[in-house]
């Protein structure tokens, strides 16, 4: 029988998932992903986690805890840092320490770090060593890397298209053609914040499907390309130097200079520390472009239905009256 | 004459207006809502129909408030908008050249940003509903002030106690505090409402372009003390319009206005919406483990509208 490795539905999951479940694949081995998350899994969650951390560390524990008896192995890399000169929140680099002290009888962890910060180049190293833990041959190991990178390439190039990282990634896992998406609306938001917010459409109360039904297309930092990224974060006198942080700046910087779009909603969630900075940072910079409306919305787990649906009607209203006037 | 209606259900009061097609204000209702946002509606539809004995000629509906959805339904609404824009929309038409909103109402409090008549921006109390009505409510109660007197007597205050207005459970045991060291009640009073006053700039207000002229409505207007704390704290005058109480209806009969330039006929049900049965009622589904409240309307026993699923398959209802 196939040894069993568990992938919680959180976090970094959402960028990092076709790379990490095609390196495992290819070694033979069987990737399940925790359960989308539900009312259930963020209550299980709030049970286990530090009331201090943040809402999305704690509906990581719900998706750990959904996996615990279903697998070998738990996967939960201690992400350092993963490309130049830029940290993951801390948060995340002690995620595996506290899931160790806060379960007990958990399957076996893979907490391997990746730490690369002075050499991006370097990401075989840490990926050799979880490869270790399952095969000896090299050849085997680098081989099943090198086709988990040709799988985020596709994957990563896909969303820089336009196409929303949900649909793009339910087609990658099912290995169906991307359905395209044809947006009928006539507004054009921006929805930035990290990746484990704009896309669990549970914490985020289905916020793109809302936004959708309200008239407007959505546009993510994931279909910015990072060349643009870069050369927005690189003018921001204090760097920024959280990895998804600077990406999140960037996209928002360079979306609110192109002016291709309406409006702008950055995502946060409760107890984010990068948030708090990043919320402070874009809206000064959308201050200057007064055509472009801006709202900054933070989710917890308490948030009411009626708090985000009353905003977010007012927000595209707005935008809509803004244009009825103007014509 | 024609006429249109906005009615804005909130948690705490229930509002109606009719305005005439000059959007003149012909007559309006204020009402609570009492936890029953049904009979609230329909209470100030018996009202308002009786306070035109030639009868009533309704071209347009709109509803705003919490409870805008349910109201929409009810009464056969021709615009359903956010309690923001309809606030906006009511405060630019009766003073054109606004450029900021303040509006506490029972639970909420918010600001509004207009530039030449157009929303540019706005925020909502989040987490915190300090300085909102309800709290005020609460306070004269607790300091045996008639809320109605609570204002002028804000006024007479000499020397303002200093309240820390953070946090309404501070605020409180501070209030606690500065009533058994022996301050006298009108300067407690007074320190509260500037306390409360703070707080809203500092946290609704917060990084907002805050410039005159400011208009000030909502429930928590007809406090003169809030007013006046509000001038203190700003420096220049701050309008409370002469419908500070019903401005969320004034503004959904505008928007309903608006609606109907361009879908001509009414969705209106009537005035004897009034009289029909209506109930809600809800169930927990237990479909998958989100186990949502599914929230139910029926009119004379039949279901007429579903909400409150995250998975839509309760909204569509089968004929």
């Amino acid at each position: 029988m196939a040894i069993k490795v568990g992938i919680p539905r959180a976090l970094l999951y959402y960028r990092l998932y076709p790379f990490w479940k095609t390196f495992f694949s290819s070694l033979g081995i069987e990737v399940i992903v925790s359960g989308r998350t539900t009312k259930k899994l963020l209550k299980e969650g709030l049970k286990y986690a530090p009331d201090e951390a943040c809402l999305s560390i704690k509906v990581a524990f719900g998706h750990v805890q959904d996996l615990m008896d279903k697998v070998d192995y738990l996967f939960l890399p201690r992400l350092v840092s993963l490309e130049r000169g830029t940290y993951i929140c801390p948060k995340f680099i002690g995620f595996p320490d506290m899931i160790r002290s806060a379960f007990d009888n958990l399957p076996l962890l893979i907490d391997t770090s990746f730490n690369l910060r002075r050499r991006p180049s370097n990401l075989f190293f840490p990926m050799y060593r979880v490869g270790r833990i399952f095969k000896r041959s090299f050849l085997s190991i680098y081989g099943a890397y090198k086709k988990a990178l040709e799988e985020e390439s596709k994957y990563l190039s896909s969303l820089r298209k336009g196409n929303l990282l949900p649909g793009v990634l339910s087609s990658w896992e099912k290995k169906r053609a991307l359905r395209p998406s044809n947006p009928k609306g006539n507004l054009c938001i921006a929805l930035v914040g990290h990746p484990y917010n704009l896309y669990d459409s549970f914490v985020n109360l289905n916020i793109i499907k809302k936004l959708e039904d309200l008239g407007a297309r959505v546009i993510t930092p994931e279909m910015v390309s990072p060349l643009e990224i870069k050369k927005e974060a690189d003018k921001i006198p204090q760097e920024v130097y959280w990895s998804l942080g600077r990406e999140i700046v960037g996209a928002s910087f360079y979306l609110l200079e192109s002016k291709s779009i309406d409006g702008m909603i950055h995502l946060g969630s409760f107890g984010c520390g990068p948030d708090s900075f990043l919320r402070e940072l874009i809206a000064d910079r959308a201050r200057k472009h007064q055509e472009i409306a801006y709202l900054s919305l933070i989710l917890d787990e308490h948030t009411g239905e009626a708090g985000i649906v009353t905003r977010l009607e007012a927000f595209i209203d707005l935008i809509q009256r803004r244009r009825m006037l103007k014509s | 004459m024609d006429t249109y209606l906005g009615i804005d259900v909130g948690s705490i009061s229930t509002n109606l207006a009719v305005i005439d097609e000059e959007k003149r204000v012909l007559a309006w209702e204020y009402l609570l809502t009492g936890g029953r946002p049904i009979e609230a509606v329909q209470k100030g539809l018996r009202g308002m129909e009786k306070k035109f004995a030639k009868g009533l000629e309704i071209k347009g509906v709109g509803s705003t408030g919490s409870a805008r959805h349910l109201t929409g339904i009810l009464v056969g609404a021709d615009t359903v908008k956010s309690e923001i824009i309809a606030h906006a929309v009511a405060a630019s038409h009766l003073i054109p050249e606004i450029n900021t909103i303040f509006e506490i109402g029972g639970q909420d409090s918010k600001i509004i940003i207009v530039r030449d008549g157009v929303v540019v921006d706005f925020a909502m109390n989040t987490i915190c509903a300090a300085g909102t009505g309800s709290f005020l409510d609460h306070q004269a109660q607790r300091l045996g002030v008639p809320i109605e007197e609570f204002g002028d007597l804000a006024t007479r205050a000499k020397a303002p106690t200093r309240i820390a207005g953070r946090c309404t459970v501070f605020a409180e045991s501070d209030m606690i505090h500065k009533q058994q060291t022996g301050h006298a009640t009108e300067n407690i009073v007074a320190g509260l409402c500037q306390a409360l006053v703070r707080n809203y700039l500092n946290n609704v207000g917060k990084g907002k372009d805050i410039l005159p002229p400011v208009v000030f409505q909502g429930g928590v207007a007809a406090n003169k003390g809030m007013k006046a704390a509000f001038e203190e704290e700003l420096g220049y005058e701050v309008i409370v319009p002469e419908y500070y109480h019903v401005m969320g209806a004034i503004g959904a009969a505008i928007l309903a206005q608006e609606t109907i330039v361009q879908t001509k006929k009414t969705k209106f049900k009537g005035f004897k919406v009034s009289e029909v049965d209506y109930k809600t009622r809800s169930f927990e589904c237990t479909g998958c483990p989100n186990l949502c409240e599914v929230i139910e309307v029926l009119m004379n026993g039949e279901v007429i509208s579903r909400w409150g699923d995250r998975c839509g398959k309760w909204e569509v209802l089968e004929k």
